[in-house]
């Protein structure tokens, strides 16, 4: 179904001059992602609308004035969320951040995407708002990147020609611009099956509860008695993009994990990020935010605080 | 006095029902048939001189009814200096200056025309702080007053000041001396409904304009002075009142949107209804002013204050509004918070390129609160004294007068600052050191503070008429018609008339209505500000209740005794075997005492058969329906007893009463980041007697919100007088969330003779020392004195590692 309709009302045609109309844009609805792709075709330049939380903002605030807007908000195979041979979990990617909160699998086996999915924005917002969406904005603040980072999701993105898969952490290339090409639709999140017995902790620095995250941490652990066989880590908003810490995954894994060792990797952590300063925090805080943060999950993670002051 | 029937239960509001179902009418719910939409085309630079405005291609997008600038405009003054204009003709002096306005068929093609408006300028340097404002050789933001003279520097016209008592003898006979610079940013008043009016003139010329208001009558008269301006002559111009959003001081004077609208509507000849959208709200209307003030406070061994010098620099940004007299209300604080027996006072206001500012709740008195109960911890600190201890010891006391000239009334102080202090259990956690919280990270300390106000309880007058009245009308039912000059603007004013009204009359709270706040049908009044309007009201309609209830009583001296015989009648309908009481009605009615109660009317000393309670509605009737029938009404207009201070010499007693109160606040500081919880919030004060005590305990949650807001996260970012922040998503207001942890209500009540039922005017006090209470305990918590609000967590850290240097 395509339905031409003009995203701004355009008046009746009655001014005396009535030389200029509003400007407006055509918005189609694509049942098929085969449809999709010919109207993305037909529309160089028209905007993708999943959510629209992201978009509607931008183009009201005329930051976007995009000639066409195709909505995927009836493709059916975008949405949903399926099992993967594997123990994996395929997410379709124009899913609701509420819906996918209301699936055991979700909740159960992902519990640090749950963590993010619960803090982010307003219950109003996540009704709408979309995991596909949250991730082809590309902000750095992304809540849904780290957690997905330290999962190691995959990105499936199709077009009329093909279909390709990403890791996540290839698909981000700065603050707003991904691998995603002008031709191709993001359609699916894969989730590889989680680390057995992950001990997990997602934290957001906000302002007020209800706020972008100036800072976030998400951390992922394996132990087997007190050594860490497996760690994955990953921070939001202190760098271009979502960022996975490497060198403080590498530093964790086969060490006994200590107070020290978890003040050691919060050093690491803090300079493995790149923040910057700006309105809504300082750089110099994210960093320290960062540091503290990433000690305090490791050692909460660890149980080390029971064993007698922390650090 | 007979035992309160109505006044001090707690009853719900009547505005509550529909505001809660979406029923109510806001200014952005009401339209007018065939009205356009307005929009205004304001400024993309600071400060710029205009060079052209090319308006071509706004007026040939379809729909567009009438484009306005100054070149076809006449020049309009307005402002509480005149410094303003509607339309800028030569240069602009901030960016929200407005310098084009359109009007069309839908607001799409209104914002499309003013996206197609386009203005040469060549950029001004600017000044964006008072101190660049004042260099020598600074950029003039006014290079002429509204008169045409010249003007020499930046500093607005207007002068306060205060000295009381030898301020340098008592500098140096102080045994202790602390000074310290506070500051306080801009913040936005926050306002759920965002600011709009619709204007529409007849076809006579008389314009009626739905206003987002709490002054419907001083604005009724600027627009009134407008339209003569225009060249209108006479015109008669009736100002309405719809549901308010909450207004918090942005109603305290007329605005360019509204001007224009007018204009607008004028020259299209149909309704124009501007609406503000939450950016220009944020970015286009005036926020809370930002100061900076300097403070030294003495006292001697046992702690007794020897002196207070206060000196406040106030950025006004590009123009002038009533808010630039937030130094009127300063001096009651520094002059009469704590007995102060030398007080010097002096505030500078000047013009800079910023956002032009306000008034907002507590109106200059929580910026000075910030500086003052900062400042005399550090004081007390110094001394050695325990800071309750230095409170109590300074503390005001009933029936004194203060160095302004204040005359307290009734003061609850003491008792406040006691029972704040009971409930933090001051004196045993305050004995030792400040405890580390024991959990994950430590790092954690926690603390208590706590800090006082006083603040204008029985009116403020700061304007020659400091008056309210009323209109009391009973119809045919019973009902009681109560109309009102004043705004409900969300605080609770219609609750407390309701009560009142049901409490002095003698009627049931259901049968009184509060009409819409309408210039057409209200007594005039000043304004709902300076905490006045529940104060103003109750003791308008004590009066004109009074004159009703001895008209009713006059009446029933001929009237009731029918009456009675009739619901005698009825009664025996009912019950044939009744046999009445032995008692002369119609003697009794010609001597005796009558009463009105819950809408009965009775002689006191009548037995208590049902049939001689009257009902009020048949009773009306009986004397409406008659050969020389008669409806009762009452008006009654109420200018208190207050002064028009000399605020050059800062002496006068502002306000028939004074509210004081105390605030306590247990905070923890995490030392790694510099976040501070709040854990618990206790808040004593003193209001004289309850009215409604949930519509109270409404306005001090709510005030106390902002008060959290104004210490931990609110503050209008701008860079060269560009604001950063014109939304919700970096503007940030606490939430629920925020307000999760238990705040602890209490109320000191005396029975303040000046007020209503004993009640003085609350409506601000409760975000007044809400921020120097959480810096006191963060102080007690890690040791750190913070002087700059917002309490940022980046702000607390920063202190936090110098103090380990």
């Amino acid at each position: 179904m395509t339905r031409a309709a003009a995203g701004v009302p355009r008046c009746a045609p009655r001014g005396k001059r009535g030389a200029v109309a509003t400007s407006g844009f055509a918005y189609h609805r694509p049942t098929t992602l085969r449809e999709a792709w010919r109207l993305l075709a037909e529309h160089p330049g028209a905007a993708l609308l999943a959510g629209g939380t992201d978009l509607l903002v931008r183009i009201r605030a005329r930051e976007l004035q995009p000639s066409a807007v195709v909505s995927l908000r009836s493709i059916p195979e975008l949405a949903g969320a399926a099992a993967e041979r594997g123990g994996g979990l395929r997410l379709g990617a124009a899913t609701p951040v509420a819906d996918l909160l209301r699936r055991a699998t979700v909740v159960r086996r992902y519990p640090l995407l749950a963590q993010a999915l619960r803090v982010m924005a307003s219950p109003q917002i996540r009704n709408v708002a979309t995991l596909g969406g949250n991730l082809c904005n590309a902000s750095p603040c992304a809540d849904t990147a780290p957690p997905l980072l330290a999962y190691e999701a995959r990105v499936e993105l199709r077009s009329a020609r093909g279909r390709r898969e990403l890791p996540l952490e290839e698909f981000f290339r700065g603050p707003g611009t991904t691998a995603r090409r002008a031709s191709e639709i993001l359609t699916a999140v894969r989730l590889p099956a989680p680390p057995p017995g992950a001990r997990v902790l997602f934290h957001k620095q906000r302002r007020v509860h209800l706020d972008l995250a100036l800072a976030s941490v998400a951390v992922l652990l394996r132990l087997q008695g007190t050594t860490c066989r497996r760690a994955r880590l990953a921070a939001g908003s202190v760098g271009p993009t979502p960022l996975r810490l490497r060198a403080v995954e590498r530093f964790l894994e086969g060490r006994i994990l200590t107070e020290e060792v978890a003040v050691e990797a919060g050093r690491l952590a803090a300079t493995a990020v790149s923040p910057i300063t700006d309105l809504r925090s300082t750089a110099d805080w994210r960093r320290r935010i960062v540091e503290v943060r990433v000690r305090r999950a490791l050692v909460e993670l660890a149980g080390l605080e029971r064993a007698g002051g922390a650090p | 006095m007979t035992a309160r029937r109505h006044i001090g239960k707690a009853t719900p509001r009547p505005d509550g029902p529909d505001k809660a179902a979406g029923r109510a009418l806001y200014i952005h719910d009401l339209a007018r048939p065939g009205m356009l939409y307005g929009k205004v085309k304001f400024s993309e630079h600071a400060h710029a001189r205009i060079r052209s405005i090319d308006t071509a291609a706004a007026e040939r997008v379809r729909g567009v009814r009438a484009v306005l600038t100054a070149r076809n405009t006449p020049e309009l003054r307005f402002g509480f200096l005149r410094d303003n204009l509607v339309l800028k003709r030569d240069k602009v002096r901030q960016f929200r200056d407005e310098v084009a306005a359109v009007a069309a068929v839908d607001p799409e093609a209104a914002a499309e025309a003013v996206d197609r408006i386009r203005v040469e300028y060549e950029p001004l340097a600017g000044v964006f702080t008072p101190e660049e404002a004042l260099r020598d050789g600074a950029p003039l933001v006014h290079e002429a007053d509204p008169q045409g003279r010249p003007r020499r520097d930046n500093r607005v016209p207007l002068r306060f000041h205060h000295e009381s008592g030898d301020l340098a003898a008592a500098e140096r006979a102080s045994r202790h001396v602390v000074e310290g610079t506070f500051s306080t940013p801009r913040i936005q008043q926050g306002c759920m409904g965002t600011a709009g009016c619709i204007a529409e003139f007849d076809r006579r010329g008389h314009l009626t304009i739905w206003a987002k208001t709490q002054i419907p009558f001083l604005a009724q008269r600027d627009f009134t002075r407008f339209l003569a301006d225009l060249g209108l002559g006479e015109r008669d111009v009736r100002v309405i009142v719809p549901t308010l959003g909450g207004a918090f001081g942005s109603g305290l004077d007329t605005h360019a949107y509204e001007y224009l609208a007018i204009l607008l509507a004028w020259k299209a000849g149909r309704a124009v209804k501007i609406v503000y959208t939450r950016e220009e709200e944020f970015a286009c209307l005036s926020p809370r002013q930002c100061t900076v003030t300097r403070i030294a406070q003495g006292c001697d061994a046992e702690g007794r204050l020897t002196f207070r010098r206060v000196d406040v620099l106030q950025d006004n940004g590009a123009y002038t509004s009533w808010g630039a007299t937030y130094p009127s209300v300063m001096m009651v604080p520094v002059t009469s918070l704590y007995r102060v027996p030398a007080v010097h006072f002096d505030a500078q206001i000047v013009y800079t390129n910023n956002t032009y500012c306000q008034a907002m709740r507590g109106y200059g008195n929580p910026e000075v609160n910030w500086a003052i109960e900062s400042n005399l911890d550090d004081l007390a600190h110094a001394a050695g004294i325990d800071p309750l201890e230095v409170r109590l010891r300074n503390c005001n006391e009933p029936g004194e007068v203060t160095p302004m000239g204040l005359k307290v009334g009734t003061c609850g102080l003491r008792e406040c600052l006691e029972r704040t202090a009971a409930r933090l259990d001051w004196p045993a956690r305050r004995a030792g050191p400040s405890k580390p919280v024991a959990g994950v990270g430590t790092g954690k300390r926690r603390g208590l503070g706590l800090a006082s106000l006083c603040h204008v309880g029985g009116s403020g007058r700061i304007y020659r008429s400091d008056a309210s009245g009323v209109v009391l009308r009973l119809d045919d039912f019973g009902f009681v018609h109560a109309h009102y000059g004043g705004v409900e603007m969300g605080q609770g004013l219609h609750s407390v008339l309701t009560l009142a009204v049901a409490e002095a009359l003698g009627v049931r709270p259901e049968k009184v209505i509060v009409g819409p706040t309408d210039t057409a049908h209200c007594p005039w009044d000043v304004g709902t500000h300076a905490s006045r309007g529940a104060f103003m009201a109750c003791t308008a309609v004590l009066r004109a209740a009074d004159e009703l209830r001895r008209r009713i009583f006059e009446l029933a001296r001929a009237a009731y005794p029918a009456e009675a015989e009739a619901a005698l009648a009825r009664h025996r309908r009912r019950d044939p075997e009744y046999r009445p009481p032995d008692f002369d009605v119609a003697e009794a009615a010609r001597s005796g005492t009558f009463e009105l109660q819950d809408g009965f009317l009775f002689l006191r000393e009548a037995p208590p058969e049902p049939w001689l309670r009257v009902e009020l509605a048949r009773f009306l009737r009986a004397v409406h329906f008659r050969e020389g029938g008669e409806m009762l009404s009452a008006e009654s207009f109420v200018d208190p007893p207050t002064q028009l201070p000399d605020f050059e010499r800062g002496f006068g007693n502002l306000s028939a009463a004074y509210a004081y109160g105390t605030q306590g606040a247990e905070v923890e500081v995490d030392e790694e980041t510099g976040e501070v919880r709040v854990l618990r919030l206790v808040a004593v004060h003193d209001v004289g007697a309850v009215l409604n005590p949930q519509t109270l305990a409404g306005q001090m949650y709510g005030a106390l919100a902002q008060g959290l807001g104004y210490a931990l996260y609110e503050e209008v970012l701008s860079e060269r007088g560009r604001i950063l922040n014109p939304d919700f998503r970096d503007y940030k207001l606490p939430t629920a969330h925020e307000l999760g942890m238990p705040i602890e209500l209490e109320f000191v009540e005396p029975d303040e003779p000046a007020g209503p039922f004993g009640a003085k005017g609350v409506g601000e006090s409760g975000l007044v020392p809400t921020a120097p209470a959480i810096a006191n305990a963060i102080h007690d918590a890690v040791g750190v004195r913070l002087y700059d609000l917002p309490l940022r967590p980046e702000r607390v850290l920063e202190a936090l590692r110098k103090r380990r240097v």
